[in-house]
């Protein structure tokens, strides 16, 4: 038994002495009589976070029903992602790929590909130049249920234990997939602000002691405000851009998320990067100067949501911005320092995930080292997190 | 004592063992999962199946963790101090007279095992979860006003909700049993709407709940759970109508659909696909 725990300690599953001592306490009162109970009373036990009941159906399964090692390569994770997920559905409903076609291809083709796919659309931007519009595709909308393998998004059940291990039911909240709504929601609360503020309903013992006396004994009530929350945030979005496209699903849905968990939040949008400008709109006319943004830095924190990809010569050169009409003198790098300066909390969250910033672009790593840059992964976001909470 | 559902209540049967798990080791039970997963209402069930009391406590964000123990109303006393208590029978110089006992002081008072139920905990604050710490873990706590220390006569059946509206803190949920409610699958689902409408015939029963997983795959921002649809089939048979309409005309979509949003996506679902294509 002891090794199993060892093996969920492997899987980087937080367990501590107190939930072997309960552990084995509950396998004394015999509450686990066949393997489905154990099942359930060492997953009360040991899991305290569903983000961890992924990894914890592997281990479990892969030591009493002898499957196959935990760290198998996922390819049900990345199929049921939305970048996979959104592609395919492109491709059929562009006729690249017809439905006949997809139940002839295994798994990997579909993934050489999806890769394929995504890579070609990297380097027409590195090129700088603009892309050519592909017309009445649409990255949205629900991929219907697909042949070839791809196992369709479904809802686990309740059953047994092998039932349960079988559906991988837990898969959407393993911390290194990509968010779902809830468990970020539940990284973002941990940011806050403490002031006073609100209507004066807490008394104010001290202060009314102090004046009661000083009234020579006639009690005077003395109420003060109690401590709230009073966190502001300004969010800087890269909406702008072919390399942004694969990631607009899960760009959105942190973004949602932000804006519902706020109540002083500003949005702002640029594109690629930042040119002593950013805009008050999607479509990017109305534009907020530089000063009004900057002279907020010292009492806001602000977080910048962009893949920091683009071509090295529009972060370094002193015209870097590919628009015209923009007609900057500096380089965006210097813009980067000068924000950076001016808000001393701030974060870069970076859709790409961390493995492959230094293979996407040179320019991650730059970017990087004038912003702490985290990615948007629940791990990233709760660094993220605590970098914003301990700068301020 | 076992826990085993009742005729209103679906139980799946892993639940059921978890229940009875948290139970016999007299761990707090942390419910979370999608709002009308039946989380609030297991508790009720629990008290009802055991003939408990039941101590309910609804969590708000101003909550600061102590007013659910007790609450010591220094204000009041002050003014009787000043004015005299008059008719209320309070003595100013019995501190008791002034302490009100919230729900947990109730449970931990009680001679009899009670159910505690906290809902909706995520409401409050990391700072009300950890000084609910130690209380949820001793059975106890201590009044500070007079260093007096409240233990649980009988250590109440807890049940904790979470919306994961916020996130808990780790130490919080390493003193609980924490369970993740899945949303019922279609067979758990017609079980449970069996259990209401029990004469529901099986054509009508199917339409509805495919009618129903088709909505709620369309990421409406709150989606239709158990609640509304049992609301809705309850709506479609009230109205005698024989089939729950699709497409655009689903009838009653107003008990599914609760955000104005949701219902404008609902009604232009088709056109507004269309629309989002991005322009460059």
């Amino acid at each position: 038994m002891l090794s199993f725990i060892q093996q969920l300690r492997e899987a980087e599953i937080p367990i501590s002495l107190r939930y072997i001592l309960e552990f084995y306490r509950g396998l004394q009162k015999g509450l686990a009589p066949d393997l489905d109970r154990l099942f359930l009373l060492a997953r009360l036990v040991f899991i305290k976070n569903v983000e961890h009941y992924d990894a914890f159906e592997r281990v479990f399964s892969c030591f009493f029903l002898g499957g196959s090692p935990w760290q198998m390569p996922d390819w049900e994770e990345v199929f049921a992602g939305k970048p996979f997920q959104e592609w395919l559905s492109e491709q059929i409903a562009n006729g690249r790929i017809s439905v006949d076609e997809l139940r002839t291809y295994g798994a990997e083709e579909l993934l050489r590909r999806f890769w394929e796919t995504l890579l070609k659309q990297k380097e027409q931007h590195h090129g700088g130049r603009t892309w050519i519009g592909t017309g009445g595709r649409s990255p949205f909308g629900h991929s219907g249920s697909a042949g070839g393998g791809i196992r369709v998004y479904g809802r686990g059940l309740h059953g047994t234990a092998q039932k349960v291990i079988d559906k991988r039911s837990y898969i959407n909240y393993s911390e290194k997939s990509p968010l779902a709504r809830a468990n970020l929601s539940q990284v973002l609360a941990s940011l806050k602000n403490l002031k006073r503020s609100g209507p004066e309903t807490e008394l104010d013992i001290d202060e009314t002691i102090a004046r009661t006396a000083k009234n020579g004994g006639e009690i005077e009530l003395v109420f003060t405000r109690e401590l709230r929350d009073r966190l502001k945030l300004i969010v800087l979005l890269d909406n702008g851009g072919y390399s942004m496209l694969p990631y607009i699903e899960l760009v959105k849905s942190v973004f949602g998320k932000i804006r519902d968990q706020f109540k002083d939040l500003k949005y702002y949008y640029f594109h690629n990067c930042v040119y002593g400008a950013v805009y008050d709109d999607l479509a990017r006319t109305r534009t907020i100067p530089w000063e009004a943004l900057v002279s907020r830095g010292t009492d806001t924190h602000l977080m910048i949501i962009g893949d920091a990809n683009m071509g090295p010569f529009e972060l370094m050169a002193s015209n870097g911005s590919l628009y015209i009409e923009s007609g900057d003198r500096r380089p965006g790098l210097e813009w980067l320092k000068e924000l950076r300066a001016a808000f001393p909390a701030s974060v870069w969250l970076n859709p790409i995930a961390k493995e492959h910033w230094s293979v996407e672009s040179t320019t991650i790593n730059q970017i990087g080292r004038i912003f702490p840059m985290e990615d948007l992964t629940l791990a990233g976001i709760r660094n993220a997190v605590q970098i914003l909470e301990s700068s301020c | 004592m076992k826990f085993e559902g009742t005729e209103r209540y679906y139980l799946s049967p892993e639940l059921g063992e978890i229940v009875n798990i948290s139970i016999s080791m007299e761990k707090p039970l942390l419910l979370m999962g999608e709002a009308g997963t039946g989380k609030t209402r297991l508790a009720f069930e629990i008290a009802h199946e055991f003939g408990m009391n039941m101590e309910e406590a609804r969590c708000k964000s101003t909550f600061k963790g102590e007013e659910l123990c007790y609450v010591y109303d220094a204000v009041l006393r002050l003014n009787d101090s000043r004015f005299g208590s008059g008719e209320s029978g309070r003595n100013v110089n019995d501190i008791w007279d002034y302490l009100r006992f919230g729900p947990i002081g109730r449970a931990f008072l009680a001679e009899d095992r009670r159910v505690l139920l906290l809902d909706e905990i995520d409401k409050t604050d990391s700072d009300a979860q950890d000084n609910l710490l130690d209380v949820l873990e001793d059975g106890s706590f201590i009044i500070r006003e007079i260093n007096h220390k409240v233990s649980a006569r009988q250590k109440p059946v807890i049940i904790i909700t979470s919306n994961a509206k916020r996130e808990l803190s780790d130490p919080f949920l390493r003193r609980c049993f924490c369970h993740y409610i899945p949303f019922p699958g279609i067979e758990e689902i017609s079980i449970i709407v069996r259990l209401h409408f029990p004469d529901i015939p099986e054509q009508l029963l199917e339409a509805c709940l495919t009618e129903f997983y088709g909505l709620r795959e369309q990421g409406f921002e709150k989606p239709p759970a158990t609640a509304e649809l049992l609301d809705w089939i309850g709506a479609i048979r009230s109205t005698g109508a024989n089939g729950p309409g699709a497409g655009k005309s689903v009838r009653n979509i107003g008990t599914l659909l609760k955000r104005s949003k949701d219902l404008l996506k609902f009604k232009g679902s088709n056109q507004r696909i269309n629309q989002r294509i991005p322009t460059r």
